[in-house]
């Protein structure tokens, strides 16, 4: 069996149709495409021994493949208000790096989230983090402010976390109990963009963290496999469903380690997503759980694992 | 940043007490008042919780006339005012018609003004007030205090007047004499009397 690793494709909007040709004919997946004025962005799936074939047909278009651990996932970065002192610096500069390692993040802002004694999380800011594959908790400085909010951040959340705060990672690990799956030491509220090599070292040291949690999560769906391979029910939906692709938003369909987020009105869809077919006789409804996404009207789609269907397609 | 005169972010936690010296310089260069404010002492305790920030501003900006951005020229039959610079040309525009009437006043180009000769004299016209930016200059440092004070807390004291101010923060009700506890023991560490 081939393994399909991920990957980043950087290079022109010119013949790049060709790159994602041959990767449809490789056997790989697409699962983000950005064109930004000149260039092309593709976050893929790849097979392991292809990639240099890749490489090759990319190498007169100027075009680069990088592995990108975090493609085919999607992150929330939790910040604890969307006010100017948590934002723009800490949180859209944490979601910006982890989209370049590949994944697909989003900002949840808590309505209130801020303040020791006073924070808190509502059940829909509980219900949309715990949609993703793993959260990003931006903390702020100061070790008894964590040490007294945190418990009330995570209550309810089951996804694996990974925090960052000002305090170090020793620190971090001793006032957080239980223990969540990664400390980031040293990123607090920064009020400027981080751009010294210090600082794009600790984000580096946040992509490598939460990849690290990621793997760990993949080694783990390995023992038991998800009943279909979420970018390639995502590539499904987006050729029978036609509406998919009317839609303006940059990933219509996110892929999701265990499952897919569509952008399509549950009411209306969900039934059509039940009962699409995705191999002889087997249906999406079959193999997999739709339900309503507590993000908008979206549908949110949970795979399930081999053990539970015996279906593997 | 250009050092201010005095500058001391005090706190328990050293982790904190650095990273607030980091977002204290930051905030005021981001706001542009490092020339504005000549010192600068902040005290944050999380545990009690407290906020407390103190200082002194440089000598105040004065009044902005319009002799200090344009000619005034008075003819037989108008007054021509010949612009310099544009910033303050808004808030004179608003002050001349609010005087004389939108119907009086008469702006060929962005940089002439014309009014009939008549009603307004010279002088009283080189000396009318446009703008006082020291008004702009107090929300501005105040903002420029909540921006750099943890968000939570949110009950607050500020204070702003001959050149003095004082910010003080917290989670939870502040104490009534909060300003002789904490924050005059401040202004002195700094050497300037409350």
């Amino acid at each position: 069996m081939t393994t399909l690793v991920p990957v980043t494709y950087k290079g022109g909007v010119y013949r790049h149709d060709e790159i994602m040709d041959l990767i449809d004919d490789l056997g790989g997946y697409i699962v983000q495409k950005h064109v930004m004025a000149q260039d092309v962005v593709l976050q893929s799936f790849v097979p392991r021994d292809d990639i240099d074939l890749i490489r090759e047909v990319a190498k007169p278009l100027a075009g680069e493949v990088t592995e990108a651990p975090l493609v085919g996932t999607e992150i929330a970065v939790v910040s604890p208000s969307l006010e100017i002192h948590h934002l723009p610096h800490t949180a859209c500069d944490i979601a910006e790096y982890l989209r370049c390692a590949g994944a697909k993040t989003n900002m949840v802002g808590l309505a209130r989230g801020f303040g020791k004694r006073i924070a808190n999380l509502n059940d829909e800011e509980r219900d949309v983090i715990n949609e993703h594959d793993l959260a990003v908790y931006a903390l702020g400085n100061f070790e008894e402010c964590i040490r007294q909010k945190f418990p009330v951040l995570r209550r309810g959340i089951h996804v694996p976390i990974v925090v960052t705060g000002a305090p170090d990672r020793e620190t971090l690990l001793r006032i957080i109990d239980p223990p969540v799956e990664g400390y980031v030491g040293g990123v607090g509220r920064i009020m400027h963009r981080f751009k010294r090599p210090e600082e794009l070292a600790k984000l580096d040291e946040l992509v490598d963290e939460v990849s690290r949690t990621l793997d760990a999560r993949r080694d783990d769906l390995a023992k038991d496999p998800l009943s279909v391979f979420p970018p390639r029910l995502m590539a499904i939906i987006e050729e029978r469903i036609h509406e998919v692709s009317m839609l303006t938003h940059p990933t219509p369909v996110t892929a999701q380690m265990e499952g897919l987020r569509v952008k399509l009105p549950y009411d209306l869809y969900a039934d059509a997503v039940r009962s699409l077919e995705v191999a002889d006789g087997v249906t999406v409804g079959d193999i997999a759980d739709v339900t309503p996404s507590r993000m908008r009207n979206y549908i949110l789609i949970r795979i399930k694992p081999f053990s539970e269907t015996r279906t593997l397609v | 940043m250009p050092p201010l005169n005095y500058f001391v972010v005090e706190s328990p936690d050293e982790v904190g007490r650095e990273a607030y010296e980091r977002i204290a310089a930051d905030v005021l260069q981001d706001l542009d008042l490092i020339k504005v404010i000549d010192r600068l002492h902040i005290y944050v305790d999380p545990k009690v919780p407290i906020f407390v920030a103190a200082g002194q501003l440089r000598h105040m900006p004065r009044a902005i006339r319009i002799s200090d951005f344009a000619n005034v020229n008075s003819g037989d039959a108008k007054i021509v005012l010949d612009i310099g610079d544009e910033t303050y040309l808004a808030p004179l525009l608003e002050k001349l018609w609010a005087r004389y009437g939108k119907e009086n006043v008469d702006q060929p180009d962005r940089f002439t003004v014309v009014l009939p000769a008549g009603v307004a004299a010279e002088e009283d016209l080189e000396h009318m007030v446009v703008a006082d930016p020291s008004e702009t200059l107090y929300k501005d440092v105040i903002y420029a205090l909540q921006y750099i004070a943890p968000e939570g807390f949110k009950v607050r004291r500020q204070y702003i007047r001959d050149e003095k101010f004082y910010y003080v923060a917290s989670e939870d009700t502040l104490p009534g004499d909060i300003v002789e506890t904490m924050v005059a023991p401040i202004f002195e560490k700094m050497g300037v009397t409350l």
